[in-house]
């Protein structure tokens, strides 16, 4: 990877080889795919629908999806169900948009991608997701945890989650030089 | 001239109502230098502050990072959540 940087005109850009370009465009569409559903129309009521209103009522099973679509109040599970109600489907739905921005801006090019600032955003918000995800299959849930290390798949895993934290560290240095 | 009120048992209750806090949690996934800088994009706290609030998340496990109307506490947690970060909102009393 050569790491993202500013260009004079104000975009961001990085480059990727063939191989690291295809996993995250594969990671971004394992987030946008696990979320689909939740940010799509689980009942259609056409009103609740364009309101983006009609989340679930509780913290999903799935932990992954429980970190990134957590309860908004601390203590309070009766406002959370409700706020979650009203929320859950546009956040959802943003997650799901922001892996979709990720994807299409790896289609562009052979893996060199330039990135507005929106696009770059939408890349931030992404690897988070993806970082979270990982984590979550990995049981790391404590400062200093590492979670799952045994066999070939936890250690591909566990250094697929170090590099995307160096992907991110670079394009906050990008965003912010 | 206005005459004393005979009665002054509403003033707390209806003039100062409870704020709210948006509180941000410490989670093993999300960097340092990510945490702050949400902080500073998103709150437009200055470097110094947002690296102190971002190392009151990692060392004490949370960190008040807004105070104000239940609305916008819940605006701002939604943000939060759309950045990864955990955040809840709660009355500032509770």
């Amino acid at each position: 990877m050569t790491p993202f940087s500013k260009t004079d005109s104000g975009t961001i850009v990085a480059g990727f080889s063939a191989v690291e370009a295809d996993i995250i465009g594969d990671l971004a569409a394992q987030i946008a795919g696990m979320l689909v559903d939740l940010a799509g129309s689980r009942d259609v009521d056409p009103l609740f629908d364009s309101v983006g209103i009609g989340g679930s009522s509780q913290l999903d099973d799935d932990p992954a999806i429980a970190r990134l679509l957590p309860d908004a109040y601390g203590g309070d599970a009766e406002a959370s169900r409700d706020f979650r109600q009203l929320t859950e489907r546009g956040l959802a739905r943003r997650k799901v948009t922001n892996a979709g921005i990720v994807i299409a801006s790896l289609e562009r090019g052979a893996g060199d991608v330039e990135l507005d600032e929106q696009q770059a955003q939408a890349w931030l918000r992404t690897l988070a997701d993806i970082r979270l995800t990982i984590a979550a299959r990995l049981g790391i849930e404590t400062d200093g945890d590492e979670g799952a290390t045994e066999g070939d798949a936890a250690t591909s895993l566990h250094d697929l989650y170090d590099w995307l934290a160096y992907v991110t560290e670079s394009l906050i240095d990008a965003l912010e030089s | 001239m206005a005459k004393t009120l005979e009665s002054t048992e509403l003033h707390e209750q209806t003039v100062v109502d409870s704020p709210w806090v948006c509180l941000v949690w410490n989670d093993p996934v999300n960097l340092m230098s990510y945490v702050s800088y949400v902080f500073r994009s998103y709150f437009g706290f200055s470097h110094e502050e947002a690296d102190r609030r971002m190392l009151q998340v990692h060392n004490d496990g949370r960190a008040v990072v807004a105070t104000g109307s239940r609305e916008e506490m819940e605006r701002h947690v939604e943000a939060m959540h759309d950045f990864g970060l955990w955040a809840t909102l709660q009355k500032a009393d509770a």
